[in-house]
C-alpha cells in the first residue's frame, strides 16, 4: 500500500516538473490604454526619502504627468526598489522572462549580459532621428565616451547616464581652529598647500587641542584607504596619494606606455612613505586601521580632529553635525599641490547607469523622447513657474531625483562649474536671481545669500550649501581657471573576468599590507612584495585582461 | 558543617544570581542605548556621546515618524499581515496536527502525510521557482503574497501532533463514551489543553511575521505595499553605497533620512506591538494544565 503511495507521490512530482518545463506563451501586454495612450512599464530605482507631496507616489507624481501630457504615455511601474533590491528585482525579471519595457541597468557587466542575452533593443535609429541637438551635445562633452560604454559591435544600445564630476580631493581644515590658533597656511592665497604646511597644522592643532577635547588625533583616515571613484574618497588617501601623481586603485598607462594598477606604483609607495612618517611623529590619528566614516564623523564632531579629506560636496553630508555641535565652526578648502606644481587629478570613470529598452517594444523612441523633455526640455526652461507650476512646487520641495521616470543624471562635463559661477555671480550681487535657470541652483544661490546675510542664525543646510559651494566647488573653479590640473584617464573596463573571481581577495591583500605598511609591522620595503603577490595571485591576469579589452 | 553547607548554597546562589543578572543586562543594555539614542539629538549621536542616558533629550525623531505617511501604511500592512497568518496558521496547524496524532490504525495514510511535510521542511523550491510561482497566481504585490507562502508552518505542526501524542487517550476515549463527535474532541478536549503549547506557535507565528523584510522585498514591487520591517530595511543605506550616484541635493535628502537616531527611534516603535503581545500570551504559558485532569 504504502509503497503504492510513495510511486503515485513520485509520479505527481515528476508531472509537476514537467508542467514548469512547458513554456509559458509569451504574455501580451497592453501597449495602449482605452484612452489611446502608449503604456511603458519601467523598471525604477527608487530612493529613501523622496519627499514625496501627499498623495502623490512614484508612479503617479507632476513628472510622471508630465510625461502623460507631454508624450501621451502612460507610466506603470513595473517595479520599484533601491540598492541590491532593485538589482535583485531585476534579476526576477530577467529570469522569469518579463522584462520591464524600460529600466535601468546599474553596472557595465549587467548591460553586456543583457546584450549578449539578446534582451535589449538597438537604440541606434532611434537616438540618431529622436535626440536633440542639446542631449547630443551633452554627450559630446565628454567626447561621447559614455555613449562609447553602451556602444557594441557599432550599435548604441542603451541610453548612458554621464560621467561624475571630475575633481580634486579636497582638504578640509577648520578655518575658525587656524584663526584662532594664527597659524600661516597658504601665505600665497591659491589654496594650494604643501605636504608640510598640511603637517605643520595638524601638529599645530595636536599641540594646542583647539577643539578642548582633551584627546586630539590628528589627521584621520577610514582603513580601506582608498577609493575606486571620486565619490567614494571620503577620508582617504586620494590627496596625498595625488601628491606623487599616484591614483591608486586605478587602471592606467603610465609614462612607458605599460598598463598598471595605480595602487602598486612608485608613486604610491611614496605616498605612502609619507603615511608611514606620519604615523610614527603622530600626525595621523593613532587609531587608524579601525577607522570607519562613523568613527571620523564622531571624532570631527567631538573636536578631536579638525582635518579630513574628501569630495566637495563632503559638507552637504559628512559636516553638518560639525556645525550642530559647534556654532562657530567653520572650515575651509585646500588641495594638496603635487610634486610637478600641478594638482594630479584622475578623469572619473563612467557612473556604469543606463536606461536599456526591452527588445521588442514597440516604441523605443519614447526612450528618447523622455530624454529629451527631462534632460533638455525641462533643464533648459526658462520660465518653469509658468510653464510647468507643478515641476515648480516639487524643485521647491526638494522632491528627490529619483521620481523622475528615469533616474539618471544626464548633464554636460562643464554644467557643475558653469552653474557654480551663476551662484556665485548671484551672490555677488552681479546678476539678478532670475538669470539662474535650473531650479535646484536658484535654490542653492538663497540658501547660500540666507547664510552670509546672517552666519548666526541660519540653518545647518545653509552652512552646508555655502561651504560646499562657495569653497568647494568654488577651489575647483579657481583651480580650473588657473590651468592647474593635470589629468589621468584611466581604462574603464567593467568587472573583468580575473577581477570577479580574485577580485575581492586582491583587494583586502592591498588593504591589509598597506595598514601593515603605514602602521609600522612591516617596514616600506615591504611593498614590493605585496607588489608581487598582487601580480601574482592575479593581478598580472587582469592587467592581461584589460589590455585584450582594450584592443578589442 | 551546616554552616558551611550554608555558605556554600549561598555563595552557589550568588554566582547564579550574578550570572543571570550579568547575562540579562547583556541583553538589555543594547536595546536601552537604541532608545537613550532615539531620544537623544544627531549631533550627540554622531559624536558617540550617548550612553544609557539620552543626550540632548528631544523627541524630533519620533515626530519625523508620526509625519511620515509610507511608516504607518507599512505599519498597517504588517498588523494585518500578523492577523491573517496567524489565523490561517493556526486553523492549518490544528487541522493537520489533530489528524496526523492518531495512529496508523486510525488513519491510514498518515505515514505518507508525514514525510511529504518533512520534506518539504527539508527542501524548498528555492528563491526563484517560488517567486514564479508567487508571480504565476497574480500574488504579486497583494498581501496574499506575504501570507500564503507561509501559511503551513511544518515545523509548528509537528509540535503541536507531538503535544497532541502526549494527551492522556483515557481524556479523548471519556469524551466519546459521552458521545462527543471527532470535531467536538478537538475542540473541547484537544485544543482548550493544548493552549500553552498553541500559544506558543501562535507566537512564533506574529514574531517571524512581524519581523521578517525579506518577502515584502521580494513579492512586493512597489515601495507602498512594503510592510514595516521591508520599509525600515530600506531606510537604513549605506551612504558610502550611494554616493557615487547621486547628485549632492539627493544625497543630502538620503542623509536627512538615514541618520542613526532616526534609525534607532524607528526600531523602538517597530519593537513596541512584540512587546505588547507577550503579556496577554503569557498568561497561557502555564505549565502542568494536563496533570490532574486524569487519574491513572
Amino acid at each position: 500500500m504504502v509503497r503504492n503511495f510513495s510511486k503515485l507521490f513520485i509520479l505527481i512530482l515528476l508531472a509537476a516538473f514537467l508542467a514548469a518545463c512547458v513554456e509559458k506563451d509569451p504574455e501580451e501586454t497592453a501597449s495602449t490604454t482605452e484612452d489611446g495612450e502608449t503604456v511603458i512599464t519601467l523598471g525604477r530605482v527608487t530612493a529613501a526619502n523622496p519627499k514625496l507631496p501627499e498623495g502623490d507616489t512614484y508612479e503617479d507624481n507632476a513628472y510622471t504627468r508630465l510625461v502623460e501630457k507631454e508624450l501621451n504615455v502612460d507610466i506603470r511601474d513595473a517595479f520599484e526598489a533601491e540598492g541590491e533590491d532593485y538589482d535583485r528585482q531585476v534579476a526576477l525579471a530577467i529570469s522569469s522572462g518579463d522584462l520591464p519595457d524600460m529600466m535601468r541597468v546599474n553596472s557595465l557587466d549587467e548591460l553586456k549580459e543583457l546584450v549578449e542575452n539578446d534582451l535589449v533593443a538597438d537604440l541606434t535609429d532611434v537616438y540618431d532621428e529622436n535626440a536633440s541637438d542639446h542631449i547630443k551635445s551633452i554627450y559630446e562633452s565628454y567626447d561621447n565616451r559614455p555613449l562609447n560604454e553602451a556602444t557594441f559591435d557599432g550599435r548604441l544600445m542603451a541610453i548612458p547616464a554621464t560621467i561624475g564630476g571630475n575633481a580634486p580631493n579636497i582638504v578640509w581644515i577648520r578655518k575658525d581652529w587656524i584663526d584662532k590658533l594664527g597659524i600661516e597656511l597658504d601665505s600665497d592665497g591659491d589654496k594650494l598647500i604643501t605636504l608640510e604646511e598640511l603637517e605643520k597644522t595638524a601638529s599645530t592643532f595636536i599641540e594646542n587641542d583647539p577643539g578642548g577635547s582633551g584627546n586630539p588625533v590628528g589627521i584621520p583616515f577610514v582603513y580601506w584607504l582608498n577609493a575606486g571613484d571620486y565619490g567614494g574618497s571620503a577620508f582617504a588617501m586620494t590627496s596625498i596619494a595625488s601628491v606623487f601623481d599616484a591614483h591608486p586603485r586605478h587602471y592606467y598607462e603610465n609614462e612607458n606606455g605599460e598598463i598598471i594598477y595605480g595602487s602598486t606604483s612608485e608613486e604610491t609607495k611614496k605616498a605612502l612613505g609619507v603615511m608611514k612618517e606620519w604615523f610614527d611623529k603622530g600626525i595621523i590619528d593613532p587609531q587608524f586601521g579601525t577607522r570607519t566614516w562613523d568613527d571620523i564623523t564622531a571624532l570631527l564632531t567631538n573636536g578631536q580632529t579638525g582635518i579630513v579629506t574628501g569630495p566637495w560636496h563632503l559638507p552637504d553630508w559628512g559636516l553638518s553635525a560639525v556645525k550642530d555641535m559647534d556654532k562657530e565652526a567653520k572650515f575651509a578648502a585646500y588641495t594638496l599641490k603635487g610634486e610637478n606644481d600641478k594638482v594630479n587629478v584622475f578623469q572619473e570613470n563612467p557612473v556604469g547607469q543606463f536606461i536599456v529598452v526591452r527588445k521588442g517594444y514597440e516604441h523605443p523612441e519614447l526612450a528618447v523622447k523622455i530624454l529629451n523633455l527631462f534632460y533638455d526640455d525641462l533643464a533648459n526652461e526658462k520660465n518653469i513657474e509658468s510653464e510647468y507650476p507643478e515641476i515648480a512646487k516639487y524643485n521647491e520641495l526638494g522632491v528627490d531625483g529619483s521620481t523622475r521616470p528615469f533616474n539618471i543624471e544626464v548633464y554636460s562635463s562643464t554644467s557643475q562649474l558653469d552653474d557654480f559661477r551663476k551662484v556665485e555671480s548671484v551672490v555677488n550681487g552681479e546678476i539678478p536671481m532670475e538669470e539662474i535657470v535650473k531650479p535646484s541652483i536658484k535654490a542653492d544661490a538663497q540658501s547660500i545669500i540666507d547664510y552670509i546675510d546672517n552666519p548666526e542664525n541660519a540653518e545647518t543646510s545653509s552652512w552646508s550649501k555655502y561651504h560646499s559651494r562657495m569653497f568647494g566647488l568654488g577651489l575647483i573653479d579657481e583651480l580650473t581657471k588657473d590651468n592647474k590640473f593635470n589629468w589621468t584617464t584611466p581604462f574603464y573596463v567593467g568587472t573583468t573576468e580575473t577581477m570577479e573571481k580574485k577580485g575581492a581577495n586582491l583587494l583586502k591583500l592591498e588593504e591589509e599590507d598597506f595598514i601593515k605598511i603605514i602602521t609600522g609591522s612591516e617596514s616600506l620595503g615591504y611593498f614590493d612584495t605585496f607588489v608581487e603577490n598582487w601580480k601574482s595571485q592575479g593581478g598580472n591576469e587582469i592587467l592581461t585582461e584589460i589590455e585584450e579589452e582594450i584592443e578589442k | 558543617m551546616v554552616k558551611s553547607k550554608r555558605f556554600s548554597e549561598r555563595a552557589g546562589r550568588f554566582i547564579i544570581y550574578a550570572t543571570v543578572i550579568f547575562l540579562g543586562l547583556v541583553c538589555l543594555l543594547p536595546l536601552w542605548n537604541i532608545v537613550a539614542i532615539s531620544f537623544s539629538s544627531n549631533e550627540a549621536v554622531v559624536a558617540n556621546a550617548v550612553g544609557l542616558k539620552p543626550v540632548n533629550f528631544t523627541t524630533k525623531a519620533y515626530e519625523m515618524i508620526m509625519d511620515d505617511a509610507q511608516f504607518w501604511r507599512s505599519f498597517s500592512i504588517s498588523v494585518q499581515r500578523v492577523i491573517l497568518s496567524l489565523i490561517i496558521n493556526l486553523v492549518i496547524i490544528i487541522l493537520m496536527a489533530y489528524p496526523l496524532s492518531k495512529t496508523k490504525r486510525h488513519f491510514k495514510a498518515r505515514s505518507i502525510y508525514m514525510n511529504l511535510l518533512i520534506f518539504a521542511m527539508l527542501f524548498n523550491g528555492g528563491l526563484i521557482p517560488t517567486y514564479l510561482v508567487v508571480k504565476n497566481l497574480d500574488l504579486i504585490n497583494t498581501i496574499w503574497a506575504l501570507v500564503l507562502p507561509g501559511a503551513v508552518q511544518v515545523f509548528s505542526i509537528i509540535l503541536i501532533m507531538n503535544f497532541f501524542i502526549g494527551v492522556p487517550k483515557s481524556l479523548e476515549e471519556a469524551a466519546i463514551i459521552d458521545g462527543a463527535s471527532p470535531i467536538q474532541v478537538l475542540l473541547k478536549v484537544y485544543i482548550p489543553i493544548s493552549l500553552p503549547a498553541l500559544a506558543t506557535v501562535a507566537l512564533f507565528s506574529i514574531v517571524a511575521n512581524w519581523n521578517d523584510f525579506f518577502q515584502g522585498l521580494i513579492y512586493m514591487t512597489k515601495v507602498s505595499n512594503y510592510p514595516l520591517m521591508t520599509y525600515i530595511q530600506s531606510l537604513t543605506i549605506d551612504i558610502a553605497e550611494m554616493i557615487n550616484s547621486g547628485n549632492s541635493n539627493d544625497l543630502q535628502n538620503i542623509s536627512e533620512v538615514s541618520n542613526r537616531n532616526l534609525n534607532a527611534a524607528k526600531i523602538v516603535i517597530s519593537t513596541i506591538p512584540l512587546l505588547l503581545i507577550y503579556p496577554f500570551l503569557q498568561k497561557y504559558f502555564v505549565t502542568g494544565i494536563v496533570v490532574g485532569s486524569v487519574k491513572e
